[in-house]
């Protein structure tokens, strides 16, 4: 009696075990229970997954999902900016992860129109990429990898700020991401907060998130340090300090300050950006290097 | 020797057959290519509603790739016959569906949409449709009353579009990241956001353009004439003028408002019709439509296939195509 | 009523600048009527007033003694035909299409043939000899088939009243007087009423029943031939020498311009 039972609660139809979430633009998704193939429509969410170990549910990714190694063996649904709609829903996913800032609004509507939910994110600073991590992990049932990321990252965080604490001056910070022309990251960006975090000053003050600087500005500004973050290969960086190197008066040259760091690590809202915050750290205040 | 049915008759209808053929072998093709594979056989049990056809593949048949089509097959018609008219109208063999600042226009206000936020439809397609309408109401303002209107049509035409370029180009410096994509893949025109809903509004819009043209095709060719004996046998000029005007911006600058300016298939389609079927508007025009659907779907078609990673954008391909096909029915028609 | 076409007191112009200054005449039916002038007359506009196309403020012109303004489109276009002096060759329809053009007046919206627009067709196309021309393209011919192409076209119009500007100017001889020889047997056998514009007076003289000479948007002289081209009446018109006499071939008079080493020896 209890086999019969038990046979029919397996044969029947697994109702749709779903729940009603709020994402972060404040939408209502109906997520199953337990998604099982997951489509990451950003390379930072293909990130954030693989940190919380989730791997084996992404079921596809966008194009420039360069990290970590095994998500260039996914399939790929286009470019964030360009989804391929078609190619998507083929796969058959019953949850995607989208960005507010890149993902365009007609696919999102297109793929719910489908009945495929998406849960969309907008990580604006290091809080609300915690919350992310934290949501992220919770939709996909694996909470406890996600306390344990975050804390890691809170701790890492939490140390910095501590040292920070101590510091007696904040040296002028501009902060390179293009080479020709010279753009620099304003208010609102995530290198801001870094370079705040980090203990430094961010001679950008603008309202404007990626303004452009002709060089006589970025004289004017009198940087004492000058980190260049490009996607550009290294001939580009050696030639871009030379010609730093050629105004003696700026501070940064002055002081032999003028750093390449790896873009990778500051492009994307991903838990790589506490790498980025303790390079920072590292160049704007090599003081306190031994102390750590 | 005279005939009992009309040749004409004939020949309208024999042409409008043989590429209507041509547009649904296009468009089964169309539908049966995509990036997530499936050959004619699953398109075949999705449309035959076989019980082997998986429900995946016929909701991608269905809802991605069909709108599709019938938009690439929309856009091509209009573009096709919205490059006959003006070429008829203003007498000229350069002239194109975006002549009259229909492009300029459209793209200005397309991007301030862009930039206010707004999403595509209906939002970005609103504003450029504004920008496009505004264009052709300055343009006539300025040319209106003109001895030589033709001429300053044209030549006005011409100027707002560089004008609008430099302004584009001044709007885009301004803009961050991922707007800026938006931007320009608009610009290059942009038909992978076909939606069913919409493109009913979009048929039921422009079939009664079409048909309006139509009615007005042997006016078109009495036109050819020149202007007073069209006057002296029966045609109201300015009537005809207005109308045809009208209606063919109206049409461009819905298409463009919807989907960004794909080039070179108003420019191209006429000359290639022309030089198969002659100069009659009247089989012109339903040639127009149906062949420059084909075309449009076609282009579509490749540029879907082509590139082994996304797609291409559909003005890139019709430039592709169509800038080689000119040239070559330039060096035909020189002959 | 034996008056085609009734000009009273027409003027045109724009701006300050005045075209035709209260112009008046009479075509009588079935007359072979030219207007002759030197350049700067205003002929040409005078054929578009006649033929529809431009709008007069001043005056009134009576197609078959009513007001052209009572006639509708299609009506006009029944009645008058019009020849234009510039063949445009842009285009590349063949003859028998461009001559079944002609034909649209009496034709519906699509202006698909009947039978007897055929019919009509084959015989305006014989009369003006471009039968054997039927399915070349018309941007091949010379400029005098293509001038009868026109004519054709025209005259498939079945028209009562046909107006041609300068038809001959950019012709041969041979093909001047095949026109103007046309216009003559169009006049005779089918009743139709001609007024051509002309640039050569001695075709005028030839052909012409009834002559209209202006200058500078007012008229000189108008009647019969010989009333008309007189000594007097054309130095004033042209300003020039000429000498008048009566041509060897018929009573109608002969114009000879005078050249300035002539002048002296007479």
């Amino acid at each position: 009696m209890l086999l019969l039972f038990a046979i029919v609660i397996a044969v029947m139809p697994d109702q749709a075990s779903a729940k009603t979430v709020v994402d972060q633009l404040k939408r209502r998704v109906v997520v199953s229970d337990k998604p099982l193939r997951v489509i990451s429509l950003a390379p930072s969410i293909t990130e954030i997954l693989f940190f919380l170990e989730l791997g084996d549910r992404l079921k596809g990714v966008t194009r420039f999902s360069d990290y970590p190694k095994q998500a260039a063996v996914l399939p790929k649904v286009g470019s964030y900016v360009n989804l391929d709609l078609e190619k998507i829903v083929s796969l058959k996913p019953d949850l995607c992860i989208a960005v507010k800032d890149g993902n365009p609004i007609e696919v999102i509507r297109r793929l719910e129109l489908l009945d495929i939910p998406v849960y969309a994110v907008d990580p604006r600073d290091l809080d609300t990429l915690i919350e992310t991590v934290l949501e992220i992990g919770h939709l996909l049932n694996a909470d406890t990898i996600a306390r344990r990321v975050t804390r890691d990252m809170v701790s890492r965080i939490q140390k910095i700020k501590t040292l920070t604490a101590q510091v007696v001056r904040r040296p002028g910070v501009f902060f390179q991401i293009g080479i020709s022309p010279i753009v620099s990251v304003g208010a609102n960006t995530f290198n801001d907060e870094l370079i705040r975090r980090a203990g430094g000053r961010n001679l950008v003050k603008g309202p404007a998130a990626y303004p452009r600087f002709s060089k006589e500005q970025v004289l004017a500004l009198a940087p004492e340090i000058i980190i260049i973050c490009s996607m550009a290969r290294q001939g580009g960086f050696e030639r871009m300090k030379a010609e730093w190197n050629c105004w003696p008066s700026l501070p940064a040259v002055k002081n032999q300050q003028i750093y390449l760091v790896d873009s990778n690590l500051f492009n994307r809202p991903t838990p790589r950006l506490v790498d980025g915050l303790e390079l920072l750290f590292q160049l704007i205040h090599p003081e306190f290097a031994e102390g750590r | 020797m005279p005939k009992d049915v009309p040749i004409v008759a004939k020949r309208i209808l024999f042409v409008s057959f043989f590429l209507l053929l041509l547009l649904l072998a296009v468009c089964f093709l169309g539908v049966s290519t995509g990036s997530s594979g499936s050959g004619f056989k699953a398109v075949w049990w999705a449309l035959m509603d076989d019980s082997r056809s998986d429900p995946i593949t016929a909701s991608i048949i269905w809802n991605i790739r069909f709108p599709r089509v019938i938009l690439a097959a929309l856009v091509g018609a209009t573009l096709s016959l919205g490059g006959l008219v003006f070429q008829a109208l203003l007498r000229n063999p350069l002239a194109e569906p975006y002549i009259l600042g229909v492009s300029g226009g459209s793209a200005i206000g397309a991007i301030i949409g862009i930039m206010m936020g707004f999403s595509r439809f209906p939002g970005v397609s609103m504003t450029a449709f504004c920008g496009s309408m505004a264009t052709l109401l300055l343009l006539l303002l300025m040319t209106c009353g003109h001895s030589k209107f033709k001429d300053s049509l044209l030549l006005s035409g011409v100027m707002v579009n560089a004008f609008a370029g430099a302004i584009i180009m001044f709007l885009m410096s301004m803009t961050q990241d991922s707007r800026l994509h938006n931007i320009m893949f608009w610009l290059m025109g942009d038909l992978s956001l076909a939606d069913m809903r919409q493109i009913r509004i979009l048929a039921f819009v422009l079939v009664p353009c079409f048909c309006l043209v139509f009615r007005f095709s042997h006016s078109m060719n009495l036109l050819l004439m020149g202007q007073e004996v069209a006057e002296t046998m029966g045609v109201n000029i300015r009537l005809v003028t207005v109308t045809l005007l009208v209606t063919t911006s109206f049409m461009v600058s819905i298409t463009v408002s919807y989907c960004g300016p794909v080039g070179f298939v108003g420019l191209v389609m006429p000359h290639l019709l022309r030089l198969v079927i002659g100069p009659d508007h009247r089989t012109l025009v339903p040639a127009c439509i149906i062949g420059g659907g084909s075309y449009m779907v076609f282009c579509d078609i490749l540029s879907r296939v082509l590139p082994d990673q996304g797609e291409m954008p559909a003005g890139v391909v019709t430039a592709l195509i169509g800038a080689p096909l000119f040239i070559y029915l330039l060096k035909r028609s020189g002959r | 009523m034996n008056t085609a076409l009734a000009v009273h007191n027409v003027s045109y112009g724009y701006g300050a600048t005045s075209i035709l200054d209260d112009i008046s005449f009479n075509v009588p039916k079935g007359a072979f009527y030219i207007i002759i002038g030197p350049n700067g007359s205003g002929k040409t506009t005078l054929m578009k007033i006649m033929a529809g196309s431009a709008k007069f403020k001043k005056g009134r012109v009576d197609i078959m003694g009513r007001p052209c303004s009572q006639y509708s489109r299609q009506e006009l276009a029944r009645t008058i035909a019009f020849v234009p002096q510039n063949i445009p060759d842009d285009f590349s329809f063949t003859v028998r299409d461009v001559v079944l053009m002609g034909r649209s007046p009496h034709q519906g919206v699509l202006g698909l043939e009947r039978k007897e627009d055929g019919r009509i067709l084959k015989q305006a196309m014989m009369f003006t000899g471009i039968d054997h021309l039927a399915h070349r393209a018309i941007d091949q011919l010379s400029g005098g088939e293509r001038q009868r192409v026109f004519i054709a076209r025209a005259i498939c119009q079945k028209p009562r009243i046909i107006l041609l500007d300068e038809p001959t100017a950019a012709l041969d001889l041979a093909h001047q007087v095949r026109i103007m020889d046309l216009m003559e047997q169009l006049k005779r056998e089918k009743g139709v009423t001609v007024v051509m514009v002309s640039h050569d007076i001695n075709l005028a003289a030839m052909y012409g029943d009834c002559l209209l000479l202006l200058k500078k948007g007012r008229i000189v002289s108008q009647g019969r031939t010989d009333e008309v081209l007189t000594f007097e009446t054309l130095e004033k018109a042209y300003g020039c020498l000429l000498l008048v006499d009566e041509s060897p071939l018929g009573d109608f008079p002969r114009v000879t311009p005078v050249p300035h080493k002539l002048k002296l020896e007479i």
